[in-house]
């Protein structure tokens, strides 16, 4: 009996996820190895999974930086507990996102390279230098969170000064809040510069990089707290913001899905060449599931009517899909973006001689690896929501009957 | 009356004065505008490169389709199958002729790669040439995303192939690459530095010749200084109308082809 009743469904949990951590190490073993020839990208392919996972990291880590601002800056002290979620989140989208890239580079003993020689001309370069720098104001805002351990309560010191960096959190929210502006949309400023590509090729490239990320991020903050409540049987978040959240995340979904068709049709009068190609093997082609189901109608449409309708509703139900949607729509549109790019040909170049799709799927090395950083980065969380006293949350009255107007149950920390 | 014959005041020669640095700003920018980009010659004058301008003239007229100068890059710049810096594509003008296309790197004056480099690892040198420094690339490849003619091939693995070209068509001047950095078409620039020593001239001599130009049979690839009326790649366009690949990029690329006759 003792035992069974020591089976505690959350280190089965830690287990499982140790296990594809391990799937993880040994894929990245082998590439780390061998070299990138055992994935499956190739001179026509050079960006694929692992670039998707990166920017999809970032994508979604997009929650930390606009509730950061929303709380510190706009002074809506009733964020306060879904910006702490929403940080704690951010580091570790961050720090997969790092992973993600020191596995795509080829030579990962140079990483150091982008701080000491650099060429500001480049979108990589500030990317490189915004996501690290951003990596170390996400570092200084969990910092005091992992400080109020009643483990390390004996280091007065650090906890002290642990103390002095929370109190200046709007600061730093200042800072997150310029670094990630500039980095969400250089990233999709990375794709937008490259004039020899007409898929990607388009001033819009930021815009739509930007508006999607802070959607999905906060979405993802919105999905991952629900699932912790319901989860943890707890409370972190009155449901009134997470409401709210999900509202202005429906909007900003509408806001997109315009720009989106204004810069589709606006290109699609007359033959563009390369462009209208792209266009045709976006729509209609390989990637016409992702686009359509994925980005435009469930992640796009469908997500912004439930996230909308969520708040009127008071169903916790639609705020969960639909910000699952979303952040599914996020992922969908970064990978057919990036590979929309290389599995279409270089227009009027003589470069391919296949006119047709350069194709891509991804080795088993490259899943394994993206899996093993998901799951360290969902080990790492759930550690963090169980252990660290900032999400502790009180115990949970009701899951079904939210309240709107209440304050009393976030002002646990 | 306006006395034409008085000094003119302060202002109205400071007026007189701006008002022309504008006004001959306004119509050297209404001229440059009209002139035609396209022309190798004004290109090579146009630049802020000093000395030689080095370029590269494809006859798709006198291409047989031989090969010879895709085996002898390989050989010569040591690349491995499948990763080639030079390739050949076949194609067919519209009356059905058969055509040859081959592909060196460009070394666009505005390379899309130049500027995309996170670490500068490749890099204008001052004579223009598109170079890498295989010991500063980091493997991210983004100048392979940027490079609009697909001629930049990556280092997927550690080197330990046989070359099939090697003995055939030339030997190894350079170094093998490492794994994990980007590479591309050089110009053969090993050569045209050596020749400085050597007091060869580029174009001319055929150790100072990219591999690809001294081997074709035809004298379809011809190499040399455009500034130079007299080397074979200015002789080459004479006369002759001249295309880029993708021109409307605006990269300036240094490869310069000759059009089929029909």
């Amino acid at each position: 009996m003792a035992a069974v009743r020591r089976l505690n469904p959350f280190w089965i949990w830690v287990c499982f996820l140790i296990v594809l951590i391990l799937f993880g190490l040994v894929s990245a073993f082998q590439v780390f190895m061998y070299g990138l020839g055992i994935t499956g990208l190739s001179d026509g392919v050079p960006w694929g999974l692992w670039i998707t996972l990166d920017l999809s990291c970032i994508g979604l880590s997009a929650g930390a930086f606009s509730l950061s601002a929303i709380t510190y800056l706009l002074g809506r002290e009733t964020y306060k507990p879904l910006a702490r979620v929403a940080v704690f989140i951010g580091l570790l989208g961050y720090s997969g996102a790092l992973m993600a890239l020191i596995l795509d580079i080829g030579r990962p003993d140079r990483f150091w390279h982008g701080w000491v020689f650099w060429n500001t001309h480049s979108m990589l370069w500030e990317v490189t230098m915004c996501i690290t720098l951003y990596f170390s104001v996400l570092l200084l805002e969990v910092f005091p969170m992992v400080m109020e351990l009643p483990l390390l309560a004996r280091f007065t010191r650090i906890r002290t000064l642990a103390h002095h960096i929370h109190r200046f959190a709007p600061v730093l929210a200042v800072i997150g809040l310029s670094l990630s502006l500039l980095h969400q949309s250089s990233l999709g400023g990375t794709y937008g510069v490259v004039i020899g590509r007409a898929a990607l090729f388009r001033a819009t490239m930021p815009l739509l990089f930007i508006v999607s990320a802070v959607a999905a991020g906060m979405s993802f903050t919105v999905h991952i707290t629900l699932l912790v409540q319901w989860v943890g049987r707890r409370t972190l978040v009155p449901n009134a913001i997470l409401f709210e959240v999900g509202q202005f995340v429906g909007g900003l979904l509408l806001i997109y899905l315009y720009m989106r068709f204004w810069d589709t049709t606006a290109g699609s009068y007359g033959y563009v060449p390369g462009r209208t190609e792209a266009d045709s093997v976006l729509m209609r082609g390989p990637f016409a599931v992702s686009f359509w189901a994925w980005e435009m109608i469930l992640g796009g449409l469908l997500a912004a009517i439930l996230l909308i309708r969520a708040r009127f509703q008071s169903s916790i139900l639609m705020l969960t899909i639909g910000s699952g949607l979303t952040l599914a729509g996020l992922v969908a549109n970064r990978w057919h973006t990036t590979l929309l790019a290389f599995t279409q040909p270089l227009s009027t170049s003589p470069a391919l001689t296949d006119p047709l799709v350069t194709p891509y799927s991804p080795a088993w090395t490259e899943w394994g690896t993206a899996i093993g950083v998901v799951a360290g980065l969902t080990l790492l969380f759930s550690l963090g929501m169980r252990y660290l006293p900032a999400f502790k949350g009180s115990a949970q009255e009701s899951t079904s009957l939210p309240v709107r107007s209440t304050n009393t149950a976030q002002e646990s920390a | 009356m306006t006395d034409y014959t008085r000094e003119l005041t302060r202002r109205e020669f400071v007026r007189l004065a701006l008002g022309l640095g504008v006004g001959l700003a306004a119509a050297d920018w209404v001229w440059q505008s009209f002139r035609v980009h396209n022309d190798p010659h004004a290109q090579a004058e146009e630049t802020s490169i000093e000395g030689p301008y080095w370029g590269m003239v494809i006859d798709l007229d006198r291409c047989i389709g031989c090969h010879r100068c895709v085996y002898a890059c390989q050989a010569t710049n040591d690349t491995q199958e499948g990763h080639l810096w030079n390739i050949l594509i076949e194609d067919q003008t519209t009356f059905e002729k058969p055509v040859f296309i081959t592909r060196p790197c460009m070394h666009c004056e505005n390379a899309p790669c130049v500027n995309v480099c996170p670490v500068h690892a490749t890099y204008h040198r001052p004579d223009g040439l598109v170079e890498m420094d295989y010991d500063r690339c980091i493997g991210c490849r983004y100048c392979m995303v940027a490079c609009p003619y697909g001629v930049r091939v990556f280092n997927w693995t550690e080197r330990s192939d046989e070359n099939p070209q090697v003995g055939v068509w030339g030997t190894p001047e350079v170094q093998r690459r490492p794994r994990g950095v980007v590479e591309k078409c050089t110009f053969c620039a090993h050569r045209i530095d050596a020749a400085a020593e050597r007091n060869l001239r580029p174009g001319y001599d055929r150790a100072a010749t990219p591999a690809c130009c001294v081997i074709c049979p035809t004298e379809a690839r011809v190499f040399g200084d455009l500034r130079d009326p007299e080397s074979p790649a200015s002789r080459a366009l004479d006369g002759r109308q001249s295309v880029v690949l993708r021109a409307e990029l605006g990269t300036k690329p240094r490869v310069f082809y000759l059009l089929p006759r029909a």
